[in-house]
């Protein structure tokens, strides 16, 4: 089972790469392009809370070409699938944006001009849409998601805090926020008889089956998925929201091939956000840095129609050392759409709060932060009391400042200017859990055939259809020529979705188990007949026994314009401890993608919700920025050596999220450094300096 | 007049039947060229960007990069047209996509053909050569700023810098540069139903005289984000882009004079240095796929509070050239606007032309303040031009825009500032904080403004620009 040319490891290009170029991909909304299709608009609701007292459809029906307009009144009854998805089963109305009803039409433009003729009447009350820690219905959800503990307590941390030399005491926010994948949610839908056949960006099929089934009382057999290529998703499509519901209802009612794609505004009601946070961290120290303890306090939102409880401040229990140590995570019930995952989900925005009080704790205690972060390095889980299978922070944070020269760094902030610019650098650790999920693979092996590796494995630009061929190729010992890979696709063994960082550790030992199978039934040999093989893989002893962790360290330099506040990022430097890495070329950019998302999120990111009328007033690209091609300046990106075998066969770590775990923080601490102010609200704008 | 047609990646297709509201990129996309994207519909993400052949200013035709989601797909008959799969073979990649594809470019891919297509514009600009690399510039001459309207969310913008910096200049016998080197098609006269496109500025303006209500369009970089965004469906839109008398710029000195339909990048690249405070400003003016479209005219025609383009004309004291079948008559900038998107712009009546009395200010200054360096909003605009004997301020004309419901003149600034030293300028910027009466928004809150008013005319001074 080996070969001299190894794929894993190289920098082999993209094998999806030419036909993108080409724009030659089909996309979800791509499909069936020659049906005679027909288009849903949905009508939303201006309302953020109350119920719909009545609806005229009559003057939409009336409109040539119109085949039927859905209502919770009409429309066809859903299984018992989550509150927040069961759509067109009420008249309540819990968030502004809820689709209260649809047109189904034979072309989208007689569908968007019948939505202005449904005449809706409501009856509404103000929204309650604001998160303060003040609130006085702050409660404690049973678990987080990820079934982590809503709670953690070690020790008497308020003893601790109070007998502490030095503390740091803060509170940061962080703001809703938009996944924004550039490709919109997009369901081409269509029963054939009483299978619901679906083409679908998600972010992998086997993700909706077990909804999409419930909600229309069919079996798996009933519903086929395909979604081979997905423009981008950063956790909004990983699960089942209402379009791919309305979908199914309008190809249900009419029994055409029906096409929904949301518009970009529509996204940002319909297929979830990150909750806004509120942390107060409080940090106690001696005088030579070592933590004494930790207190970290998470106050963030879910809507009334789901629970979604992220696990901001489970970062926390395993960054550093210290004896005494509290997370704890409270919610608001909001009159807001359901929040849902985004790039790394909980880590993302609790890092950015740990990771600015350490660099405050720094301050506090005169010590380089570098320094500060090698000091409290746990040598096993602090927490959890069990051994990391590996943790190379020390490296990242050492390698790191050795690329970005951060030795001889003047630790004062405020003093250095180049012309009208303050100048700055920071630095920033990064850590996100490495997990496996159960998968399965199949391999169709035929004499002098290349193989058919069979995976419902999915690639959201990730570089998954790359990096599965290379570990199929290496695990059958054949070049990658020798590998067809199939993905995207329901019908295909089941796998778990692309999300969590679990796509390599998941998939490649489920393939790698495949090959496994087919070597030890037939050695090198293919039978003259052919032959398939199915292998599985899925969480083992090491979920219990190790505690296992991608970590990362970054650093920015910023510069600040004193004269109008705007900030610049001229570079960053990312050096992360990744296990494996399986294809250097679709490694940088992940982890060059997760850090400018980072540097999108301290600099730009932010969707503001209307109080008065609860919905997201910059509910487009133009005014949700995100970071464009003139605010990423140089970045270097690097890895340490490492495996992670006790983990996975593979030794690999998940890549995907890492990257933007840490990097605003990196650049709010650099934003101290070069003005001598505190921002501890992202996003970073220019009119903050101004305060 | 022959029904309208659109050639796409060299086959010509007849447009019989679409709709004057259907859009360059609905159309290919309906046509089953689905390489250009819909990422936003208001030129924002440059995911549907395809390569049109222009007029050029250096060579005959111009292949140039253009939002298909907000040009109407009739504005464009007669025309050609390259998407994405209009470059390469079957066999090869184009330059272009190579080196996207083995940098690492395209991940999704979904925001891929667009970038290609920008990139390709750039790829095949005529003076583009060799020379020292800087942050924005590839030694091979490459202007990253030609990407700036395309939005990655998935790679960090820098594999596709790399693929950009390592273009080569195009081999002799590429088909696009030759065609480059060939007239561009000219402009077709179009009338169908619902979309004109008249042959010269008389039937334009016979043609606004008989539907009072119809929509003058000229880049539909305004036009279409109301189609896509607003529902609108025009009973009449008249495309005058394209007309001759909208098309000149000339420079004398009592007077520049800019055509209403230049597009922004060619009005940089035609007036070549003569109007120093356009050339501080149109860098900054949303991004190169906007400005290969819009024009000062259709900026000025929507009267928009928040149009880069009204504070540096205010600065100018320019005016504007308003005909209609009546005749022409001349309007000072400074008096055009009326309220929030309104001016004293008739029914029937065209802006032809932007007029800058020579001699412009000596010395001159555009701070535009956005939240992102490109390819945004301003939160807020301010345009300076000063006169200055013996250190003395002479004369002062300043424009902002984005503090009050229209492009305003800061007139009491102006005043505070003649009689100044220059570049003392603090008890005038103290007046400016005050000018106008900004809001607060999202894009910025009302203290940052004025306080941004007052920093502005600092920072001009400190760094103000010989005209």
């Amino acid at each position: 089972m080996t070969t001299t040319e190894r794929a894993v490891g190289s920098d082999v290009r993209r094998i999806d790469g030419p036909d993108k170029v080409r724009g030659r991909v089909p996309y979800a909304y791509e499909h069936e392009l020659g049906a005679q299709s027909v288009f849903v608009a949905i009508v939303q609701s201006p309302v953020a809370r109350g119920r719909v007292t009545s609806i005229d459809a009559s003057a939409a029906e009336a409109v040539p070409g119109v085949l039927a307009v859905l209502t919770h009144e009409n429309a066809p009854r859903l299984g018992d699938v989550a509150e927040e998805i069961l759509v067109l089963q009420s008249p309540v109305v819990q968030y502004a944006g809820e689709p209260v009803a649809v047109v189904v039409a034979e072309t989208s433009e007689v569908a968007r001009d019948a939505v202005g003729r449904v005449r809706v009447d409501y009856e509404s009350a103000d929204p309650d849409v604001v998160l303060s820690v003040d609130r006085d219905d702050l409660y404690p959800p049973e678990q987080l998601m990820a079934g982590f503990e809503t709670d953690s307590v070690i020790g008497d941390v308020d003893a601790a805090l109070a007998e502490a030399p030095v503390t740091v005491d803060v509170v940061y926010e962080t703001p809703n926020q938009h996944n924004n994948p550039i490709e919109m949610h997009a369901t081409v839908a269509r029963w054939d008889g009483d299978v619901l056949r679906m083409w679908d960006a998600n972010q992998g099929p086997h993700n909706l089956v077990p909804v999409i089934t419930e909600a229309f009382g069919i079996t798996e057999d009933q519903l086929h998925i395909t979604s081979p290529y997905v423009g981008g998703a950063f956790g909004s499509k990983a699960y089942t929201h209402v379009h791919q519901l309305l979908a199914g209802m309008a190809a249900k009612v009419t029994g055409r091939t029906v096409k929904l794609e949301l518009t970009r505004q529509q996204m940002f009601s319909l297929v979830g956000h990150r909750t806004p946070t509120i942390q107060r961290l409080r940090l106690g120290a001696r005088p030579d840095g070592t933590l004494t303890a930790i207190s970290h306090e998470v106050v963030e939102h879910t809507s009334q129609n789901a629970e979604f409880a992220e696990q901001t401040a489970t970062a926390t229990r395993l960054m550093y050392s210290a004896p005494a140590r509290r997370t704890t995570h409270r919610l608001a019930k909001l009159d807001v759409p359901a929040p849902t995952i985004m790039r790394a989900p909980g880590e993302a925005p609790g890092m950015y709060a740990l990771e600015s009080a350490m660099d405050e704790l720094a301050a506090e205690l005169g010590m380089d932060p570098v320094e500060l972060r090698l000091r409290n390095e746990p040598d096993r889980d602090p927490e959890r009391d069990v051994p990391w299978s590996t943790r190379n922070l020390v490296a990242c944070l050492t390698q790191g400042a050795e690329r970005f020269g951060w030795a001889g760094r003047d630790h004062r902030p405020g003093v250095r200017e180049d012309g009208r610019w303050l100048v700055g650098t920071g630095v920033a650790a990064a850590t996100y859990p490495t997990r496996r999920r159960p998968s399965q693979a199949r391999i169709e092996a035929v004499a002098g055939k290349p193989y058919v590796v069979s995976i419902d494995a999915s690639d959201i630009g990730t570089g998954a259809w790359t990096t599965l061929t290379q570990i199929a190729a290496d695990a059958l010992g054949v070049p990658m020529d020798q590998v067809r890979l199939r993905i995207g696709d329901s019908r295909l063994p089941q796998a778990s979705g692309a999300g969590g960082s679990t796509g390599i550790t998941s998939w490649g030992p489920a393939i790698m188990a495949a090959a496994q199978e087919l070597h030890d039934r037939f050695g090198g040999q293919v039978p003259a007949d052919g032959v398939t093989v199915t292998g599985s893989s899925g969480p083992g002893d090491e979920a219990e026994q190790l505690s296992s962790h991608a970590f990362g360290a970054h650093f920015a330099e910023v510069r600040v314009d004193r004269d109008t506040g705007e900030v610049r990022v001229p570079r960053m430097t990312g050096v992360f401890a990744v296990g494996r890495v399986i294809n250097t070329v679709t490694a940088r950019s992940q982890l060059l993608g997760g850090m400018t998302m980072g540097l999108s999120m301290a600099l730009h990111e932010e969707s503001v919700l209307d109080e008065r009328r609860g919905h997201y007033a910059n509910h487009d690209l133009a005014e949700y920025h995100i970071a464009a091609n003139a605010d990423v300046g140089e970045v270097d990106i690097a890895w340490v050596d490492e495996v992670d075998d006790a983990h996975n066969p593979l030794g690999a770590k998940g890549i995907g999220e890492i990257g933007i775990v840490g990097s605003a923080a990196a650049i709010g601490n650099a934003y101290w450094h070069a003005t001598g102010r505190r921002v501890r609200d992202l996003p970073i704008t220019p009119d903050k300096w101004f305060r | 007049m022959p029904s309208p047609s659109l050639t796409v990646n060299g086959r010509t297709v007849p447009l019989d039947g679409v709709p004057a509201h259907t859009t360059a990129l609905d159309w290919l996309r309906e046509s089953g060229l689905v390489g250009a994207k819909e990422g936003c519909a208001e030129g924002e993400c440059g995911a549907c960007s395809v390569l049109v052949a222009r007029p050029g200013t250096t060579t005959p035709t111009r292949w140039t990069a253009l939002n298909a989601c907000l040009v109407p797909v009739l504005a464009l008959d007669g025309q050609e047209v390259v998407t994405a799969e209009g470059l390469g073979t079957p066999d090869d990649l184009h330059p272009v996509q190579h080196e996207m594809a083995v940098r690492g470019g395209s991940q999704c891919g979904y925001c891929t053909p667009g970038f290609v297509c920008s990139m390709a514009a750039e790829f095949y600009r005529p003076d583009r050569a060799p020379g020292e690399p800087t942050p924005e510039h590839g030694a091979n001459g490459f202007d990253l700023h030609a990407l700036s309207g395309n939005l990655c969310r998935c790679t960090g913008y820098r594999p596709i810098r790399d693929a950009a910096y390592a273009l080569a200049a195009p081999d002799a016998d590429d088909a696009l540069a030759g065609r480059q080197t060939r007239p561009a098609p000219a402009a077709t006269p179009t009338d169908v139903p619902g979309f004109a496109r008249p042959a010269d500025l008389p039937a334009a303006l016979a043609l606004l005289a008989e539907h009072p209500d119809a929509v003058v369009v000229a880049g539909s970089t305004d036009h279409g984000v109301e189609v896509n965004l607003r529902g609108l469906r025009a009973r009449q839109v008249v495309a005058i882009d394209r007309l001759p008398e909208l098309h000149g710029v000339s420079v004398t000195d009592e007077v520049v004079e800019i055509g209403a339909a230049v597009t922004l990048s060619e009005v940089a690249a035609r007036l070549d240095g003569a109007v120093p405070l356009l050339d501080l400003l149109l860098p900054q003016f949303a991004s190169v796929l906007i400005r290969n479209g819009a024009t000062l005219g259709g900026n000025l025609g929507t009267g928009s509070p928040i149009g880069d383009a009204a504070p540096v004309l205010l600065a100018l004291d320019a005016s504007l050239v308003l005909v209609s079948a009546a005749g022409e008559r001349e309007v000072a900038l400074a008096d055009y606007f009326t309220g929030y998107r309104r001016s004293v712009r008739t029914a029937g009546e065209l802006i032809r032309a932007v007029r800058i009395p020579q001699p412009q200010p000596g010395l001159v200054g555009f701070t535009k303040i956005a939240k992102r360096r490109f390819d945004d909003i301003s939160s807020v605009a301010v345009a300076v031009g000063v006169d200055v004997v013996d250190g003395e301020v002479t004369r002062a004309t300043i424009g902002l825009g984005g503090v009050a419901a229209t492009p305003i003149r800061a007139r009491a600034t102006e005043e505070a500032l003649v009689g100044a030293r220059w570049p003392d300028v603090a008890a005038a910027a103290d007046v400016l904080a005050g000018e106008g009466t900004p809001l607060d928004d999202h894009r910025a809150s009302a203290a940052y403004r004025r306080a941004m008013l007052r920093q502005s005319l600092l920072k001009i001074a400190a760094a103000e620009v010989p005209a």
